[in-house]
């Protein structure tokens, strides 16, 4: 028997704002957390949590640095990261699949 | 500032609609892409009168015949070999590659996003020194060019065209189908080199129209993306 897509997300990657995270440090490479913060729309602490799940997870890495005087906070994706989000896309394509598959049933 | 995340809902297609618009907004803040095209105008432009007043010399002649069945030629059509144009296309190419990568670099800094640039700057540098590379050997060897290079084909070598082979990477990069077109757009016209009539008795000058041509697509194509990235720019 064939398991459900749904089993195979991952919990720490399939939640909306980790996955907003991941998506935008693959796509931008190294991303400044003032950037997440206003993009995502979050709050510095709600933000930080977020990350300390994902660093904790070996899924993202943070630097942090100076820019002149500003205390600057760098996230970049790991190599582990990187598979986990591929991996999250397949299974949220594969879900969509299934749900457009499945005959709605009649009322 | 809320607690909340911007998506719209928990379900896959809205999940992955948002990570599409998320990384979309990312490569919107990745680009600068007037940056480079005005740049290169700037060099193109430069070019005039740097080979201009530099002292060409003719290379391999053809004899040039009438249509029809004319056994004497009319006259003889030469090769123009500039070679403040072997020293200048290189250094003005480096330089132009090294203010480009400082300037995504900047800018990349101020908007907390990573930048693509550096595989671009390279393969830039590459291209400026086999160009230069291919410029020298056929200087030393003109009677080998037709050789090398069938007479239609002679352009896929020269600066203006390395310039398009790095716009094409530059619209890789930045994963940009507007730029992608204009490089397309602009190393056709620096290859098929269409002439409209014009004669230029001055030696130095022969190139001239060639560099207005292909400078002024730059610059035009330079201000239309200042143009449409601006909303962008003043939103920093």
């Amino acid at each position: 028997m064939t398991s459900h897509p749904a089993n195979g997300l991952d919990d720490v990657v399939h939640q909306r704002v980790r996955l907003g995270i991941l998506t935008i440090a693959h796509e931008a490479r190294r991303v400044e957390f003032s950037y997440l913060r206003t993009n995502l729309e979050l709050s510095a602490g709600n933000l930080s949590q977020h990350l300390g799940v994902l660093e904790k997870a070996g899924l993202v890495s943070l630097e942090k640095g100076y820019a002149g005087k500003r205390a600057r906070t760098w996230v970049t994706l790991t190599k582990a990261g990187r598979t986990a989000l591929s991996e999250e896309v397949a299974q949220l394509k594969l879900l969509i699949s299934q749900i457009e598959r499945t005959p709605t049933p009649p009322d | 500032m809320t607690t909340e995340s911007a998506y719209a809902g928990d379900d896959p297609r809205g999940l992955l609609s948002d990570a599409r618009e998320l990384a979309q907004g990312v490569r919107r803040a990745q680009r600068a892409t007037w940056f480079p095209l005005l740049v290169f105008a700037a060099i193109t432009f430069v070019a005039i009168p740097v080979l201009g007043f530099s002292s060409p010399h003719l290379g391999s002649c053809v004899f040039v015949y009438p249509a029809g069945r004319a056994v004497a030629p009319v006259g003889r059509a030469c090769a123009v070999d500039y070679t403040a144009g072997l020293v200048y296309w290189p250094i003005a190419a480096v330089l132009a590659y090294v203010a480009i990568a400082a300037f995504y670099i900047r800018q990349s800094r101020a908007r907390g996003v990573g930048t693509r640039v550096r595989p671009y700057a390279i393969v830039g540098i590459i291209l400026a020194l086999v160009v230069t590379g291919a410029s020298l050997w056929a200087f030393h060897h003109p009677s080998a060019r037709g050789v090398l290079l069938p007479p239609g084909l002679s352009n896929l070598g020269n600066p203006a065209s390395a310039i398009g082979y790095a716009l094409l990477v530059l619209a890789w990069a930045e994963r940009n189908r507007a730029l992608l077109l204009v490089a397309l757009g602009y190393t056709v016209v620096v290859l098929t080199r269409f002439t409209f009539g014009w004669v230029i008795h001055t030696p130095g000058f022969v190139v001239l129209p060639n560099l207005v041509v292909d400078g002024s697509v730059l610059l035009l194509a330079g201000i239309g993306f200042a143009l449409a990235q601006r909303p962008w720019r003043s939103a920093e």
